[in-house]
């Protein structure tokens, strides 16, 4: 941790554990990130194990294994759920075993012979159906959530270390370094970010992989949002600033990254965690909408956004499209704005405010 | 240069592109114009004069006595007798159009069809079923073979939408405005100062083009006309293009553009002209039947077909498989009840490139095993088998559908890994990453960029690259907006772009453009033939495959200076082989029809439409029944049902 956690903050931590509501939201989402990470083995067209020849193979991570390692005769990556039914025809004690949704996000699998959308279907493990080419919706769903969810992590913290790094040097320093940032942020505030994204992003060359071309739309989005943050950062500041204590600290003759990181941080932490939700369902919601667009996530990169763009143009003949990935998104940006709730209220030095 | 009309597209969409974002739609009042500025007939008149041996003035004496003159009346009428005019048929476009100009900035767009390619009579047009040449503004033409002119009578009736006759003039005043560089279209500029050598009168409903090459289609190009009103362009100036924008000009077609009809940023109306001077002719008269036809601003395709459902639209385009299939269904209530009905018909006409165009210059793509190799596994026939469901036929060469002069045997390379990862391996291509992307000693991986600007078929190139995958190749898919990716393919920035270029109803395949050197590279070749070592990549131009090879120059010069068809013919067969052979382009598939559904209230003659026809609407021989759309409105109302109609019309229905 940068710096020790004061008895208030403690105490406030202790406040939003009691705050049932946003806790269980917290721990939720907590949960659903873990799954997230150990995606691969529960919705994935790799077998977990497989039994060959009395050797135990592990597909899920690491290099591919051609279909002539388990006597097929192509050398593209193995189509397991096809070995699995190979192996129980055969009957000779090789055995495959299958995640709980053995399809890969970006795998058409159809079989009418058509790739087209096909409602839910659980006795084929399409848990919530295909979209319109025929790809697993629950498999584009979950990793698309999970790509949303790191994309908007990596977000906040980049969002935050500018914003919070700019903010307190404005409020700590002053005088001409604050006047100066303060014009060059109200202008650079003002170009509108979902054009700049798009122009911006309309232009990058696509020599890149999928994950630079997400590392660039991060960094471009980052360019144009962490103003914001600034603002709250640079009054709060100038408020810790002017306390008693931080006078006392400049007395006894601590340095100014004693101070800063010290005493002026750790006071400010209300304010920081306070927008740390907001944070997050902005950018879930801006690449929602920039894949909404079609200006977001390079193809066929799941997405949350694709889903609902596909959604709303079959909204009559494909509903349940639409349907998951609304859903989704609303567990998704409820969860985290409870968190947000109790967050705020357990950092609210007035305990007993009243809404009404 | 060769002419190319398809470059003519290209080129003038990219003047749009650069010109984008015209100017607001306000801009009414004109400024007057300067004390003593000349009049458009004046400036042409000088113009005449400054150019003596393109602009000629004879007498009739002049035209040669033993002319064979051709009127094109033999051929059958075209729409149906049954037609009735009246009534208003409701359609939509996607924009509002950007002007009403019919050349210059913004002038390019989709809005054009409903003003000038499909309204707009020419001098002659290409028959819908016979390919010859039918009367429109000329009543008869001659060719003199000697001097490559194209002599034409004029149709004395002919008049503009405004009442003013069509006389020679206004074809003298075509050569002047296009030619002028007020009207800031470079291309046509060019065109009509190359393409053209003299243009003659010889009274006023006499008149003859000189062209500088004896085509097999100097026809076309001498008949492919509509002229210009000089009576309209009297403040014609270096303001043209704003001074013009929103002026509707004045058409020798059955429908103009009242002001009151023109209502920003939402619909445009077009009125028949109960007086249209050709509307007893007989090659029109079946035509061109609704008295108004209301086009409304529906940007959103969905949306278009919901109104569409709803009876606010007469027709929709049903070729996608996903709305005839899926969005409306045979089994769909308003089709049941007979309510809509529902078309299929298959047409017979050149068809657009679709396809892809591999990067020839590129590093590894420059190696003709590697350019197999990706033929082998790039598996449109699935793409055509499961996702366009087995409707659409795998195109064969980059230019299907000329008839005799499309290759008879060629067929593209099928999906096959075994001999794909054969090819690869011979380019050295032999083992397999951890992600099973096959790499070479070198340790670079067989993978390429695949541009496209084809947004809606997102879903197909995840397919292709699954596939791709298996036989080791990996495709990183760019999809860009679609002005971008064209962009960026003229630049020849791309490895491999999946795209299409349009094909005009011509005679024959055009080659030039897209596999001549010239257009590969500045200096391609030394003179012995040899490949030039310091050739730089030619950029802004149709060549997207860097296709060069000096033999194949040779005959693509020696087909483009033949006058024999049926040598032609054999040139044209050797250089798809050739082409076929060098492998830098994966046909993809061909659509071989085209499928409406339409209320009842609109109908079509009896075979539907005429064999050559690119849609439904094209050539304008539906009519709205006013008394049937009463009763339609009327039975849905009271649950009346009507016999339902899903018509297969496939008559010139071919293989491929």
């Amino acid at each position: 941790m940068l710096f020790k956690l004061t008895p208030q903050t403690l105490k406030k931590l202790k406040r939003f554990r009691d705050i049932k509501r946003g806790y269980y939201s917290f721990l939720a989402l907590c949960l659903i990130l873990l799954i997230g990470f150990a995606g691969e083995l529960l919705i994935n067209n790799r077998a977990l194990i497989v039994s060959y020849e009395g050797e135990l193979y592990f597909p899920t991570y690491g290099d591919f294994h051609p279909g002539t390692d388990f006597g097929l005769e192509y050398q593209y990556e193995t189509n397991y759920r096809d070995l699995k039914q190979k192996f129980d025809e055969a009957g000779e004690g090789n055995w495959v075993l299958l995640p709980l949704v053995p399809y890969s996000p970006n795998e058409n699998h159809s079989i009418t012979g058509i790739y087209k959308a096909e409602p839910p279907a659980p006795e084929l493990k399409h848990y919530l159906g295909t979209d319109t080419t025929s790809r697993d919706i629950l498999a584009r769903l979950f990793y698309g959530t999970r790509i949303a969810l790191l994309f908007s992590l990596g977000f906040l913290v980049a969002v935050y270390a500018i914003g919070i790094a700019v903010g307190s040097a404005m409020g700590y320093l002053g005088g001409w370094f604050d006047l100066l940032f303060q014009r060059v942020i109200e202008v650079w505030s003002n170009i509108p970010f979902l054009y700049m994204v798009i122009i911006i992003f309309s232009v990058i060359p696509a020599t890149f992989s999928i994950a630079s071309r997400i590392m660039i739309l991060l960094t471009v989005m980052v360019l144009f949002s962490w103003t914001s943050m600034t603002y709250y950062m640079r009054t709060e500041t100038y408020k810790q600033k002017a306390r008693d204590y931080v006078a006392a600290a400049k007395i006894i003759g601590a340095s100014n990254t004693r101070i800063i990181f010290h005493h002026v941080l750790p006071n400010t932490l209300a304010t920081m965690v306070t927008f740390m939700p907001f944070t997050i369902v902005s950018a879930i919601t801006a690449v929602t909408a920039l894949d909404f667009l079609g200006f977001g996530l390079p193809p066929p990169t799941p997405s949350l956004g694709e889903l609902l763009k596909q959604g709303t143009e079959n909204l009559r003949t494909a509903p349940w499209i639409v349907m998951s990935a609304f859903g989704t998104l609303v567990v998704l940006l409820t969860l985290i704005t409870f968190i947000g709730e109790a967050v705020r209220e357990s950092f609210d030095p007035k305990k007993f405010t009243v809404y009404k | 240069m060769k002419t190319n009309i398809s470059a003519k597209f290209l080129l003038a969409s990219v003047v749009c592109l650069l010109a984008a974002c015209g100017g607001e739609p306000e801009q009414e009042q004109s400024q007057p114009l300067p004390e003593g500025a000349l009049t458009g007939a004046e400036q042409a008149r000088e113009f005449y004069a400054a150019n003596p041996d393109f602009f000629s003035f004879k007498t009739p004496e002049d035209i040669p006595e033993n002319l064979e003159w051709e009127t094109g009346l033999e051929l059958p009428e075209i729409g149906s007798p049954n037609a009735t005019k009246g009534g208003v048929q409701y359609s939509s476009i996607p924009d509002f159009p950007r002007t009403l100009r019919i050349v210059g900035p913004d002038s390019n767009g989709a809005f054009r069809n409903w003003i000038l390619d499909n309204v707009a009579v020419k001098l002659a047009h290409r028959h819908p079923d016979e390919f010859d040449f039918y009367p429109g503004l000329a009543t008869a033409w001659a060719l003199e073979e000697e001097t490559k002119t194209v002599y034409i009578k004029l149709d004395p009736d002919a008049r503009w939408s405004d009442g003013e006759p069509v006389t020679a003039d206004d074809y003298f005043f075509l050569f002047f405005f296009n030619r002028s560089e007020h009207i800031v279209a470079p291309w046509y500029n060019n065109w009509y100062s190359t393409q053209y050598t003299n243009i003659s009168k010889y009274d006023d409903y006499t008149i003859s083009l000189t062209m500088p090459e004896m085509d097999p289609d100097i026809i076309y190009n001498a008949l492919e006309h509509t002229p210009t009103p000089e009576h309209f362009y009297d403040e014609f100036g270096p303001d043209y293009v704003e001074r013009y924008q929103w002026r509707f000009v004045p058409t020798t077609g059955a429908y103009y553009i009242k002001d009151e009809d023109i209502i920003k940023g939402r619909s445009v109306t077009l009125t028949r002209d109960e007086n249209w001077w050709a509307k007893d002719k007989k090659f029109w008269r079946n035509r061109y039947n609704a008295d108004k036809v209301h086009l409304s601003v529906i940007r959103d395709s969905s949306k278009v077909f919901e109104s569409f459902k709803v009876g606010d639209l007469d027709s929709f385009g049903l070729t996608l498989a996903e709305y005839w299939y899926d969005k409306l269904p045979d089994s769909d209530p308003d089709v049941q009840a007979g309510y809509i009905h529902k078309s299929v018909f298959y047409n017979q006409r050149p068809r657009p490139s679709w396809g892809i165009s591999i990067n020839s210059d590129r590093e590894l793509l420059n190696n003709q095993d590697i350019r197999v190799g990706i033929n082998y596994a790039t598996n449109w026939d699935l793409v055509i088998e499961r996702y366009f469901r087995g409707e659409y036929d795998r195109m064969k060469t980059f230019s299907d559908g000329f008839g005799e002069f499309s290759h008879p045997t060629l067929a593209a390379r099928p999906f096959d890994i075994d001999l794909a990862q054969e090819h690869f391996a011979a380019a050295g291509f032999t083992q397999r990453g951890p992600d099973g992307v096959l790499v070479n000693e070198q340790g670079q991986r067989l993978s390429f960029t695949l541009t496209t600007g084809a947004e809606p078929l997102a879903a197909v190139f995840t397919i292709l690259r699954e596939e791709a995958l298996k036989a080791g190749l990996e495709y990183r898919i760019e999809i860009l907006d679609g002005s971008a990716a064209f962009k960026k393919v003229l630049e020849k920035q791309h490895d491999v772009y999946f795209g299409a270029f349009g094909r005009f109803l011509e005679f024959y395949p055009r080659f030039w453009d897209e596999l001549h050197s010239d257009n590969a590279y500045d200096d391609a070749f030394l003179d012995d033939g040899s490949v030039n070592p310091d050739r730089q990549i030619k950029v802004q131009t149709n060549n997207l495959q860097s296709f060069a090879n000096f033999e194949v120059d040779q005959l693509i010069a020696q087909y483009d200076s033949s006058t024999d068809v049926e040598e032609m013919i054999s040139l044209a067969h050797e250089i798809f082989e050739r082409h076929h052979e060098y492998a830098s382009f994966v046909p993809a598939y061909v659509v071989p029809f085209y499928r409406v559904g339409h209320w009842r209230w609109m109908k079509f003659p009896e075979g539907f439409n005429h064999k050559h026809s690119e849609s439904a609407g094209e050539l304008f021989v539906h009519w709205i029944d006013t008394e049937l759309k009463e009763e339609t409105l009327a039975a849905r109302r009271s649950g009346d049902t009507f016999e339902p109609q899903i018509n297969v019309y496939d008559q010139f229905r071919s293989e491929n």
